[in-house]
């Protein structure tokens, strides 16, 4: 018996050892752990979020690069606009992969600082409704007369642009050049239906993480938001009202689709609920069946 | 008229004799629980796998374009579909459990030792393989969460020295897990997976049945602890028959088995799917965080943690064969663990430290 087990133990022993090894050995270069991430994210294959990010970034978070500007690519990559894969070049202008003329060469294409006034039409290659409204809008003319009027930095920011929502007009901002009088009419204007879009938005995450497909809603949705948060730039209260009416059609239809799914999520759980209880009864009775079988 | 053909049947088969002599009179040691039926349950879970699986197959197109779309029209369009699609992916978790089980109470009651070598063996590689089926078929639903798990699942092949990038290379056809991947891993899934884990699965019965289920030495001894040295079935006359009281105890546990399946799709729904499940595959776009399926993040910690590749490879393929030719390893001949002190510390440690690393990962 000790015998038997003296060669066992041993074999055991070691195996134990090894395993201690194997759990143990980690603190020793702690380290590690980091170089394997960095290395392993820096993979070719695991694909990177922006695939053109390209020298712009590299220079300018660099050494040679000013203080005052060596924030903006950290503002960048918190921004709406990095997650979308909109990089310095697309607004900037230049080549990102040549380094040696890329920046502050105009034959390239480089846009560099653009002027106040020139804003819009940078930010409106993109956002193309948007430009129109504003343009037509007492912003836009103020702005292009005068130079009085705001431009998309003004209300947005240049780097850190995030989703748009109501918060933007506040009493800081929307006091600079006029009473908050306007914007405040401007926002209750605006409120109902923010807060059913917001709402929305809300039942289809939840939706979503349960599962269901909301793509249809979601895309309905997203055109009737990016409409009516258009509207907005031309800061006309009274077209605004006019056309609420409109969205407010268009949202009922995605609320209906919204409500179907509900419907339908409701009776996938009742149906998996009446499986369960089917079978927990079965496994119940079967478990009798087999006590009694044994008397 | 039922009675007719039961009759007519019977003159001609004998079914009467098999289930007497086959079924009736193949007897399991006195006392055998439920936990003695967690194989059977595993393979019926199997079953509605294959089963569900078929009908998900009617639908599925293994094409990076249509994959993600057509599981979308699976859940959405197909009368009932998304029932089976939840049944098998709640199914392919579920399942996994139900062998953790099963290996847990084999291990605890020392029953791979001699004569069932072979089938702890033959088990062991079904482990793998009902493995390498989740991994496998996880990808084929192609989201974010299920590209980017895969390409940290075949990142582990990379590991070794040498051979390892081709290794990776040849699992994803390619550089990176695409639509060759996708290609790869459906047919893996339905067609050579299924046929390998069938065999397997046959040969795990043959043993059984022909060395008989083994007892549970903590509450039956063993009938004698001499070492065998000529075939010999475990007889356990008036022990208790396989049919009904062990497909009865069987028979329970499977509609605990599916029960837990509709409790979680009533009440946990949406468990085994988090946001990223919901997005299409995108190469492009890395997640922040990518961990594998949970029941690859010890195996992805222990890499992630020992401070050289070759040495972490090295740990996890070691920690593989030691699993498989277990019995062959462990060198005592005691087969009731209170006597083995030492194996219940490596028992419990082992389980425990699995755990650890498993959540550890998961964070
Ligand atoms: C080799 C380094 C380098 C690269 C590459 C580079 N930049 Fe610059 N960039 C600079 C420096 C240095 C300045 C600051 C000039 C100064 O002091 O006013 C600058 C300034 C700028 C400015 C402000 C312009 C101005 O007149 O002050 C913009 C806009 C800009 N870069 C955009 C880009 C874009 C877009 C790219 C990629 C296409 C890019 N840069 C690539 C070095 C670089
Ligand atoms: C959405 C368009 C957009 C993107 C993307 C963008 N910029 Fe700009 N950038 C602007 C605008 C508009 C201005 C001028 C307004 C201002 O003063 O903020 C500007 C100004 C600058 C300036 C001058 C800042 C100052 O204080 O005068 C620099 C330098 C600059 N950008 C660099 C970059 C770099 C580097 C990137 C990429 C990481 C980048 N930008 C990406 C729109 C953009
Ligand atoms: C290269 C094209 C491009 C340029 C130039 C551009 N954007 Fe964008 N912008 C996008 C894309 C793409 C999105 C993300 C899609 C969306 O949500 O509409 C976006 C999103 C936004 C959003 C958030 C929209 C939302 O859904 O709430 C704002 C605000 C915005 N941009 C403002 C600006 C401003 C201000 C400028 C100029 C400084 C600018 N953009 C320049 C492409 C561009
Ligand atoms: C850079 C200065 C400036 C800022 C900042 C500014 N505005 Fe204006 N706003 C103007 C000018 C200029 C006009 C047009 C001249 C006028 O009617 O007084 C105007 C007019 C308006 C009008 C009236 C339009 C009409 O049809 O009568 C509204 C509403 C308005 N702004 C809303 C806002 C809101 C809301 C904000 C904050 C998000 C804001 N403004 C921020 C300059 C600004
Ligand atoms: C007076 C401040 C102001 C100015 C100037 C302004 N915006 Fe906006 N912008 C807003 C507000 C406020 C919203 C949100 C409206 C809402 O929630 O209904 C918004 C929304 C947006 C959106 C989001 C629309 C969507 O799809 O959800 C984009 C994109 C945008 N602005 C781009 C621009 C561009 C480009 C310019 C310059 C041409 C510009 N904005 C000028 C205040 C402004």
């Amino acid at each position: 018996m000790v015998d038997i087990d003296r060669v066992g133990g041993v074999l055991m022993r070691i195996k134990l050892v090894l395993i201690l090894i194997l759990v143990f050995s980690s603190t020793a270069l702690a380290d590690y752990r980091e170089t394997f991430e960095k290395e392993f994210v820096n993979k070719p294959w695991v694909g990177s979020k922006v695939v053109e990010e390209g020298v712009c970034v590299d220079c300018h978070t660099s050494d040679v690069m000013k203080p005052d500007y060596l924030g903006i690519p950290q503002e960048w990559k918190m921004s709406i606009h990095y997650e979308n894969k909109v990089s310095c070049h697309d607004c900037h202008g230049g080549n990102p992969s040549d380094s040696a003329v890329s920046c502050g060469t105009p034959h390239s294409g480089f846009v560099g600082i653009p002027k106040y006034k020139e804003v819009p039409k940078m930010c409106g290659k993109c956002h193309i409704g948007i430009l129109k409204q504003f343009n037509d809008s007492k912003h836009g003319k103020a702005l292009m007369t005068s130079g009085r009027g705001p431009n998309c930095v003004t209300c947005h920011g240049s780097h850190k642009i995030q989703k748009a929502n109501m918060n933007i007009i506040n009493k800081v901002r929307c006091t600079r050049c006029h009473s908050y009088k306007r914007a405040k009419i401007m926002k209750q204007a605006l409120f109902m239906t923010e807060k059913r879009i917001s709402d929305i938005n809300h039942s289809i995450r939840q939706l979503r993480s349960s599962g269901a497909s909301t793509e249809k809603a979601k895309k309905m949705l997203f055109r009737t938001e990016a409409g009516f948060r258009t509207l907005f730039h031309s800061v006309d209260v009274s077209l605004v009202k006019g056309r609420t009416a409109g969205f407010s059609r268009k949202l009922d239809v995605i609320e209906g689709m919204i409500a179907d799914i509900y419907k339908e999520i409701r009776f996938r759980k009742n149906f998996s609920a009446f499986l369960f209880l089917l079978f927990a009864s079965l496994a119940i009775s079967a478990y009798f069946i087999q006590k009694n079988n044994k008397n | 008229m039922f009675e007719r053909t039961r009759q007519w049947i019977e003159v001609r088969l004998g079914i009467k004799e098999i289930i007497d002599s086959g079924l009736r009179e193949f007897y399991l040691p006195r006392g055998a629980g439920f936990s003695s039926t967690l194989g059977a349950v595993a393979l019926v879970a199997f079953l509605i796998q294959a089963i569900s699986g078929i009908f998900l197959l009617m639908y599925y197109i293994p094409d990076t374009a249509h994959a993600f779309m057509s599981v979308r029209i699976i859940m959405n369009k197909v009368p009932y579909g998304w029932l089976f699609r939840s049944i098998h992916m709640m199914g392919s978790n579920i399942i996994l459990a139900v062998l953790f089980l099963h290996l847990v109470v084999t291990f605890y009651r020392i029953s791979y030792k001699k004569p069932r070598e072979l089938t702890w063996i033959s088990g062991a590689i079904m482990f793998f393989l009902i493995i390498l089926f989740c991994i496998s078929g996880s990808l084929l639903s192609w989201n974010q969460l299920s590209y980017w798990s895969t390409t940290i699942v075949t990142y582990i092949p990379t590991l070794i020295p040498g051979i390892g990038g081709r290794i990776a290379e040849f699992i994803r056809g390619g550089q990176y897990v695409s639509g060759s991947t996708l290609n790869r891993f459906f047919a893996f899934h339905v067609a050579f997976l299924p046929f390998t884990l069938v065999c397997m699965a046959a040969f795990h019965l043959f043993f059984i049945g022909r060395t008989g289920f083994s007892t549970n030495p903590g509450s039956s001894p063993e009938g004698d602890s001499e070492p065998q040295s000529v075939y010999k079935r475990e007889i356990n006359a008036n022990g208790m028959p396989f049919y009904p009281d062990y497909l009865l105890k069987a028979l329970v546990l499977v509609m605990v088995y599916l029960a837990s399946i509709f409790f979680i799709m009533t009440f946990f729904p949406g468990l085994f799917q988090p946001e990223l499940a919901t997005v299409q595959a995108d190469p492009a776009m890395t997640p922040d965080v990518i961990r594998p399926p949970w029941y690859f993040l010890a195996p992805y910690q222990i890499v992630k943690l020992i401070p050289n590749k070759f040495l972490g490879i090295s740990a996890i393929l070691i920690l593989v064969f030691i699993f498989v030719f277990w019995p062959f390893i462990d060198g005592v001949n005691e087969r009731n663990i209170s006597k083995r002190p030492l194996l219940r510390v490596i028992f419990i440690l082992s389980i425990t430290v699995w755990l650890i690393l498993t959540v550890w990962g998961g964070y």
